[in-house]
């Protein structure tokens, strides 16, 4: 027995204390640059999360926490804000992170050339008071400033000028593009675009890792199918996002979970406010219907959305009534019904309108950018027939889409936003405010949907420090935006994670994956 | 006969510029890079500067010779995706796709004997009317279904092959190779039989059927007649003969396994050049895009050239048509 007992000792002295835990993801677009301030897109910013880090970072619920930054409050009243960083925290090359990283960092990720510009857009000036301690002076009081720099990641100056990467540069790449050096809780060990990218765990990492991970892969893959296939067969442990229509059948697999939640991006229908007259009518070609808000109206009433949700989108996505989604700051839960689909009012508010039998007007539609966005359109040009408006449906790729929306080619089009600052500020900016381009407010408004009082609301938005003041000021927009029908939001997109059964980790709603909330069992 | 080579060359040549001219006045259709290069946050301005950089406001027809000075001196651009230089991407993505022709040219080349053989000489055998109905099948379910089924059979159902990829590779001296380690040559299979099946299929049937015209022939029934094995007269002299026909196929068929490799890489996630185009048109990679058309024409010209030169040599008619002058 005493004998037994010593070789059961021996073994387990010999038994690794930690298992070596690979992880191997695979997604549909490859980060297409390791350089945190090149390009502003979720598939670079998502992934970068791992390895770089900001001074301040988004938890599991999306509230902001502190990352690189321990505190910060509001200077005088509002004239900017005050950041106490952390100390010792080194980057992945072993050089130590200072208030300097963070003056460099914004001097290159506010560059004409940096694709993150307009994140500092409200900054006037950056101020290091000492190693430790950065001011940000902002032209107004700016209360979703910490918030809205979650993204905004902190490279190391020394690194970057050795390595003449002081500059993004996107069209030409440098240092910066292949390589990375963050203080985040992985490193980069090797990197080969479009096939594969190593993380292994930065060992001098400040914070306590909550995973288990040793190493980690990610693996591009375009075809979806094959992705499947690999998650089924275990050559992938996590792939981003599943099909739709193999939900259901995944759900049925033992070795395999699926994880749901609904994703920030709201979808909605765009119309031309501005035009003159209709572009792709075959009869209405001197007025423009969508010019009158009950034409507007009986296009929300005309569209069955949860018919729409149960049918294409499988049950898989919600209704939204605002730009935003309820999970983000300032939806307005009051103002959460949605027109009702009713074809019976949708024609009489056409007949009040003038149309009593109808128009026919262009669709314009895209076929690769949002989840099964074709058959959607489809449907809804059917729903709109019923009531008597005829939709030529034009779908195309993304890649031909935006300059198609850009040149004004469309009568109605869709459209898909998804707040970076998952703030309710931010499509009011982006898609309600009247463009204006040296206020930089407007840019996707396409539409050119113009409201003096949006536009007035806009700037108190952004600098009212008061949360119930300025809650009270988005509700006022949205109802605006509702009564007005500027956009007929639909509904918000699900996301949708496959994951072997092994493995734990969390989803967040800006479909962001973190490595570190990871656990292989 | 040089006049003859230096005139195939110069129309060789000519062949190329058009298809370049025709391929940069299709990019626009293919659609705007610059929404692809710029964040969701960028204003009117930012996309006129990219574009006056990139040269994208120019007509196409100066964004071509642009592309073609570059080209000459060996200078294809940057890829407006990777941010890398496009002869630098190529080079690395070239392997994986000359390796994975290479497997199913072979495959296709043996198989495609070796079955045709068999089907004409048991041409009312059971075996070989299941082999000829059973080729239907590689000639008419497209690539991607072949792909599909394959890897839902040899990796998910039974887990044998991996479902994606190349599996470890060696770099050897710039080239990097996945015959050299156990996961690589597993990975070449189940790609290697898709990309190969079609052409397979191809070289079966045509050696089938010209195996049953010889066999036809007087000298075959001499051949009997003088007693010699089955095994003689099958392959040493109806094979042999049917071979000429066979070959030229090959050879043409051969641009087209590196050019149909875009199907196949796509479902594998086989990381060549194919796969690389396909990521290129989703961005509007322009510099990648012209880089890998004017790649796959030159194979093909050159293929086509050395062909008709080939033929130069074997048909005499030729010869004298041209050199005739009456």
């Amino acid at each position: 027995m005493r004998r037994l007992l010593r070789l059961a000792a021996v073994i387990a002295a010999f038994a690794p204390a930690v298992q070596a835990e690979e992880f191997t993801w695979a997604v549909n677009t490859d980060p297409q640059t390791m350089d945190p301030h090149a390009v502003n897109s979720a598939p670079v910013l998502g992934f970068l999360n791992n390895v770089y880090e900001g001074l301040v970072r988004r938890g599991k619920d999306m509230t902001v926490e502190p990352a690189l930054a321990t505190s910060w409050e509001p200077i005088g009243n509002g004239e900017g804000w005050r950041f106490t960083l952390r100390q010792g925290v080194t980057f992945h090359d072993g050089a130590e992170f200072t208030a300097q990283d963070v003056l460099f960092s914004y001097q290159r990720a506010s560059d004409e050339v940096s694709d993150t510009r307009s994140w500092f857009a409200p900054v006037s000036d950056v101020v290091v008071v000492d190693d430790y301690t950065v001011d940000f002076m902002t032209t107004a009081p700016n209360p979703i400033f910490p918030g809205s720099i979650a993204n905004w990641m902190i490279m190391d100056s020394g690194w970057a000028e050795a390595n003449n990467a002081a500059l993004p540069d996107k069209e030409n790449g440098n240092y910066a593009t292949l390589n990375t050096n963050g203080t985040g809780a992985f490193r980069v060990t090797a990197r080969e675009p479009g096939l594969r990218t190593v993380l292994e765990p930065f060992d001098s990492w400040w914070d306590e890792a909550e995973h288990n991970i040793t190493r980690a892969e990610l693996t591009p893959i375009q075809n979806p199918a094959t992705a499947l296939a690999a998650l089924l067969s275990g050559d992938v442990d996590f792939i981003n996002p599943v099909p739709i229509q193999d939900v259901a059948r995944l759900k049925e697999n033992s070795d395999v979970d699926v994880i749901q939640g609904i994703e920030a991006r709201v979808i909605m229908l765009g119309f031309p406010h501005e035009a003159e007259t209709l572009k792709y009518s075959s009869e209405t070609t001197d007025a423009n219907p969508f010019a009158d808000v009950r034409v507007r109206q009986a296009v929300a009433h005309a569209i069955n959305v949860p018919a729409i949700l149960q049918t294409i989108m499988r049950g898989n996505a919600e209704e939204v009534s605002q730009l935003v989604s309820a999970a983000m700051q300032g939806y307005v839960p009051a103002l959460a019904e949605r027109p009702a689909h009713d074809p019976d009012r949708a024609r009489a508010l056409l007949t009040e309108a003038g149309y009593p039998d109808g128009f026919s007007f262009g669709f314009k539609c895209t076929n690769n950018r949002y989840l099964n966005d074709e058959a959607v359109c489809q449907a809804i040009t059917g729903m709109l027939a019923q009531v008597g408006i005829t939709a030529t449906l034009d779908a195309m790729p993304v890649q031909n889409y935006w300059p198609e929306l850009r040149a004004d080619n469309y009568d109605m089009f869709l459209l898909g936003w998804s707040p970076g600052t998952f703030d309710a500020e931010h499509p009011i900016r982006f898609l309600a405010a009247t463009p204006n381009e040296e206020l930089r407010v407007g840019s996707w408004n396409f539409g050119g949907y113009s409201n003096a009082r949006v536009d007035e609301l806009l700037p108190m938005i952004q600098s009212e420090i008061d949360p119930v003041a300025r809650q009270a000021m988005i509700d006022e927009t949205t109802k605006i935006l509702q009564d007005e029908m500027a956009y007929v939001p639909m509904y918000v997109q699900p996301l949708v994670w496959g994951v072997r059964s092994n493995i734990e980790l969390t989803q967040r709603p800006d479909d962001f994956f973190i490595l570190r909330w990871v656990t292989v069992n | 006969m040089l006049a003859y080579i230096i005139r195939r060359v110069g129309q060789s040549a000519l062949v190329l510029l058009i298809v370049g001219l025709v391929a940069f006045s299709m990019f626009r259709f293919v659609g705007d890079p610059i929404d692809n290069m710029l964040g969701q946050e960028r204003t009117a301005e930012d996309i006129d500067r990219l574009r006056a950089q990139l040269g994208l406001d120019q007509p196409f027809v100066v964004q071509y010779y642009k592309f073609l000075e570059g080209a000459v001196q060996g200078n294809f651009g940057v890829s407006y995706r990777q941010g890398r230089p496009v002869a630098e991407i190529l080079l690395e993505r070239a392997p994986a796709t000359l390796e994975l022709a290479m497997v199913s040219g072979v495959l296709a080349i043996l198989f495609g004997i070796a079955l045709g053989v068999f089907t004409a000489i048991r041409r009312d055998g059971v075996l070989a009317n299941v082999i000829m109905s059973g080729s239907l099948i590689g000639v008419s379910l497209p690539t991607f279904l072949i792909g599909i089924l394959l890897i839902y059979l040899f990796s998910v159902e039974l887990g044998w092959l991996p479902s994606f990829g190349r599996g470890e590779t060696v770099d050897l001296g710039g080239w990097s190779t996945g015959f050299l380690t156990e996961s690589g040559l597993k990975a070449l299979i189940l790609p290697s039989i898709t990309l190969g099946l079609y052409q397979m299929t191809l070289i079966m049937r045509l050696v089938r059927s010209e195996m049953l015209e010889v066999l036809r022939q007087d000298y075959i029934r001499f051949a009997r007649a003088r007693g010699l094995r089955d095994r003689a007269v099958n392959f040493r002299h109806a094979l042999k003969n049917t071979m000429v026909p066979v070959i030229t196929v090959i050879g043409l068929q051969l641009g087209a396994i590196i050019a149909f490799a875009i199907i196949t890489e796509t479902v594998f996630q086989w990381p060549g050049v194919g796969l690389l185009f396909i990521n290129a048109i989703q961005f509007v990679d322009i510099p990648v895009m012209a880089a890998y058309l004017m790649l796959i024409s030159v194979m093909f010209v050159g293929i086509n050239l050395l062909v008709d030169i080939l033929y130069f040599f074997i048909d005499p008619r030729l010869r004298a048509d041209r050199s005739g002058g009456h």
